[in-house]
């Protein structure tokens, strides 16, 4: 029997990327898997304001920081968000905010930061583990962080891939999503997704006895379901109004190949779970905002499911 | 491509990526808590109880809402510091642990809403059937539906199904429906104060005196025959006044009102600061505050023209006979809906049925909240492994959760019928619809209490974090606040002291009814943690927080 500790949408946490490397042990998974969009959405600027003392606004709250100690403490905080902190000052702000490009490297260059501290991390905690670590990269996660991740010796990039977990249950993986409103690196038409799936159903030798790794959850499965957007990206009724977001191309290569197990992400309000014929589909949910990593335990039988529990750990 | 950045406020830079999105609007939330929080049907079903207490209903209105305003902050608070996490379920698993999480939801937000569905659809037939049967000429129809029990078991069937089909039809749909009915009621209100402000007492008498017959058959001078059944069957309610014990012993059944502006929360999306805390406080507090505003505006217009006397003693005469104190049926053989009694002063009954039509979108509108709100706690019981797998399932062609549907309609319904033949004097059991779910905010509140304690890092890296009162974080100076108002509500409740709930101790099918509902949802728990164990999966893993080095 195969356990697989699964979760996704982590988005810049620290916490969350520690406590994935620790679910192994934790859950006594053999196989860790993480769903892709590993990278933060902000940087929060910890401006220099001279001598010792330093100013940030962390979720529109000012705080006056004065030395190192206050500096660090909020470096995490700012962190355990899912943010980047990055001090400066008021001249290179001025900069960044004329200047798209420089804001873009900065952007990138904080990005890569951040994932060589957690790779050096995940080859430190899992080096003699046991236990093996996929990673996919998700829509928001930029195309440089691929050869990043295929640095480490304990994480592999699953993305693309077809990957034995063990004698019975092969998995394929993809980051990739459906278009979106917000035009993330990542996103195809909904043909070319069908195209990126079938080479890689292509690839699995018993397709009923696998595991789709996909970053956007199927169409229409109570796994897609996202607050409806106005034309300038607001909730509309208030978040009430709650609409299917998932992709055709995903459902219709679940409804062919009708794999043992589906396992998404990208929609964070959307955690469940679901059948689309015998496929046990998984969306674990993201709370990575608040330090809590939203995952899925499944033990896989030789040919079913043995069990599987949604966690928040 | 996506590789640039936006949002360059100098504060903060925000990347193009999924999910980022700009606030909501804070009328729509004002909207649908307007709609939880509805005058018109939970409103004007409980002040007609409330004939014979001594407390004023003003006062009393006004006193529970300022308390209220402290639930508004803490859940405003646990959104800012936890969002999307679905709310009490979760928020008491995390911090409280899964046990208590699981029973205080479970019967909160799933097993009382059994007793619910009876009270949703006595509302509805004397705020709709009743008055719509009337008004197009169906006497003896009007009057089954109003004082039959089959009339209302019937009337629960209906229910049922209607609210079924706004699950059926999903959020979607279901959201874009409250608010056109929204406007419409809001329509019907105005038409309704309308009358009352330009109406006369003696006007009103003329035409209650002129229609009443014709309309439900009821003998000449239906006005002062009603006075009297009315001071007969107890009538004391005042307006204002009545002393401040009076007015505090009267907010455990103004509650039944007033303590939900929650439940039109936006729970979805991510929180980015404390701009958004305020909106959410805002959309719920408004909707507090007008809807107290409104409730105060239809007492003062109540009094200028239906006369306080005429109005609680025509409720006193009402439930005297609907709670079987007497077999008289009173003068007004119906519930003195005052939308239908204002609707007397109009001309024709075209503009009569267009009133009560319009008044009544405000049921239409809130009346799909008590089953969705139980399906999502059902779904996530079932993620949580402490259901079957089963009950979370969608049909794919009419992408009805069936089987959580069934769980909520079926017990729903055998509640129903208890209630409408007042089996085990379920009719007596109408606050404990409120207690059970005071019971589970209680549960929420002492997770907001602790919260800054139990979980500092999560707490200190949120938007709240520096709201403090005198250095107390603001969130726990607000819950302490409103679990004092909640548990002064359940002493009354319970001890009840005197006497004037009957839902405490004294009443034994009261009692049983809780324990039966507490008792069912902790051995769900535990059994299914036990099967679950046997299986392979352990439970108390669910919201186990994974220790990092």
């Amino acid at each position: 029997m195969t356990t697989i500790f699964f979760a996704t949408d982590i988005h810049g946490s620290h916490v969350c990327w520690k406590k994935f490397i620790h679910s192994g042990k934790f859950y006594n998974a053999d196989v860790i898997v993480l769903g892709g969009d590993i990278t933060g959405k902000a940087i929060v600027p910890i401006i220099h304001l001279g001598g010792d003392s330093y100013r940030a606004v962390l979720l529109e709250q000012e705080t006056l920081l004065d030395g190192e100690d206050a500096v660090q403490d909020m470096e995490k905080r700012i962190q355990s968000r899912g943010y980047y902190p990055y001090r400066t000052t008021p001249d290179e702000i001025n900069e960044l905010k004329a200047q798209p490009e420089k804001l873009d490297a900065l952007f990138s260059a904080e990005v890569r930061k951040t994932l060589e501290q957690w790779l050096a991390y995940a080859d430190e905690k899992l080096a003699d583990s046991g236990i093996r670590c996929l990673v996919t990269l998700g829509n928001d996660d930029a195309f440089d962080l691929d050869d990043l991740v295929r640095t480490s010796k304990h994480v592999h990039l699953a993305d693309g891939e077809c990957i034995p977990l063990d004698d019975h249950h092969e998995m394929i993986s993809s980051g990739w999503s459906n278009q979106t409103p917000w035009h993330t690196y990542r996103e195809a038409t909904e043909e070319q997704l069908q195209q990126r799936y079938a080479s890689l159903v292509a690839q699995i030798k018993n397709p009923r006895q696998s595991i789709f790794n996909f970053h956007v959850p199927p169409f229409n499965s109570s796994l897609d379901q996202a607050p409806e957007m106005t034309a300038d990206l607001r909730p509309r009724f208030a978040g009430n109004s709650l609409v299917p977001v998932g992709s055709t191309a995903v459902r219709a290569a679940i409804e062919e190949a009708q794999p043992l197990l589906g396992l998404f992400g990208h929609i964070h309000e959307s955690k469940g779970t679901a059948r689309i014929g015998r496929t046990l589909c998984i969306n674990p949910g993201s709370m990575y905002e608040q330090g809590a990593l939203c995952g899925a335990v499944i033990n896989l039988g030789r040919n079913k499911i043995k069990t599987h529990m949604l966690t928040t750990g | 491509m996506a590789s640039s950045s936006r949002d360059t406020t100098g504060d903060l830079f925000v990347r193009k990526a999924t999910g980022l999105v700009r606030s909501w609007s804070v009328f729509d939330a004002f909207v649908y808590a307007a709609f939880s929080i509805n005058l018109v049907t939970l409103g004007l079903y409980i002040f007609s109880q409330m004939y014979f207490l001594e407390g004023g209903l003003l006062p009393t209105l006004l006193i529970s809402s300022a308390f209220i305003l402290f639930e508004v902050l803490v859940y405003a608070a646990l959104i800012a510091v936890m969002p999307r996490s679905g709310g009490d379920y979760v928020w008491q698993s995390r911090i409280l642990g899964g046990g208590i999480g699981f029973v205080l939801a479970i019967t909160g937000w799933w097993f009382i809403l059994w007793l619910w569905v009876p009270l949703y659809s006595d509302m509805f037939r004397h705020l709709f059937l009743t008055p719509i049967f009337g008004l197009l000429g169906a006497k003896d129809l009007a009057l089954w539906f109003g004082q039959n029990p089959l009339g209302l078991f019937l009337t629960s069937l209906v229910v049922c199904g209607f609210v079924a089909f706004y699950i059926a039809i999903g959020m979607k749909w279901y959201a874009r429906i409250q608010k056109y009915c929204f406007w419409l009621g809001l329509a019907g209100l105005a038409i309704f104060f309308g009358l009352l402000l330009f109406g006369s007492p003696e006007a009103f008498q003329m035409s209650l005196n002129q229609e009443m017959p014709g309309l439900f058959g009821t003998a000449e001078n239906v006005y002062t025959a009603t006075m009297a059944a009315g001071q007969e069957a107890g009538a004391a309610a005042p307006m204002v006044g009545g002393g401040l014990g009076a007015i505090l012993m009267a907010m455990p059944f103004m509650v039944f009102f007033n303590l939900w502006p929650n439940w039109g929360t936006a729970l979805y999306g991510e929180i980015r600061g404390a701009t958004d805390f305020k909106r959410n406080f805002s959309g719920m507090a408004w909707a507090l505050i007008i809807t107290t505003a409104l409730g105060v505006v239809f007492f003062f217009l109540v009094q200028k023209t239906f006369t306080w006397d005429f109005y609680m003693n025509a409720n006193a005469a009402w439930w005297n006979y609907a709670w079987g104190y007497t077999d008289q049926v009173p003068p007004l053989p119906i519930w003195p809906n005052p939308i239908l009694l204002a609707s007397m002063m109009l001309p024709g009954r075209f503009l009569k049925i267009l009133v009560v039509l319009l008044i009544s979108f405000w049921w239409f509108g809130w009346s799909g909240t008590v089953f969705l709100s139980s399906t999502r706690i059902i779904f996530a019981a079932a993620f949580d492994r402490l259901l079957p797998e089963k009950v979370a399932e969608v049909d794919e062609k009419t992408h009805t959760p069936v089987v959580a549907l069934l769980l909520m309609v079926v017990p729903s319904i055998i509640v129903s019928a208890l209630f409408a033949w007042n089996v085990f004097s379920f009719q007596s059991l109408t606050l404990n619809s409120t207690l059970v779910i005071a019971v589970t905010y209680l549960g929420t509140t002492i997770a907001a209490i602790i919260l800054p304690y139990r979980k500092p890092e999560l707490y200190n890296a949120s938007p709240i974090a520096k709201y403090k009162v005198f250095g107390i974080p603001l969130i726990t100076v607000g819950g302490v606040i409103f679990a004092a108002f909640l548990i002064f509500l359940l002493y009354a409740w319970l001890i009840d002291p005197l006497q004037l709930y009957g839902i405490g101790l004294a009443n034994t099918s009261s009692i049983i009814f809780l324990l039966v509902m507490y008792g069912l949802a902790a051995a769900i728990y535990f059994g299914f943690k036990f099967y679950r164990k046997r299986s392979g999966i352990n439970i108390d893993q669910v919201y186990q927080e994974i220790p990092i080095e």
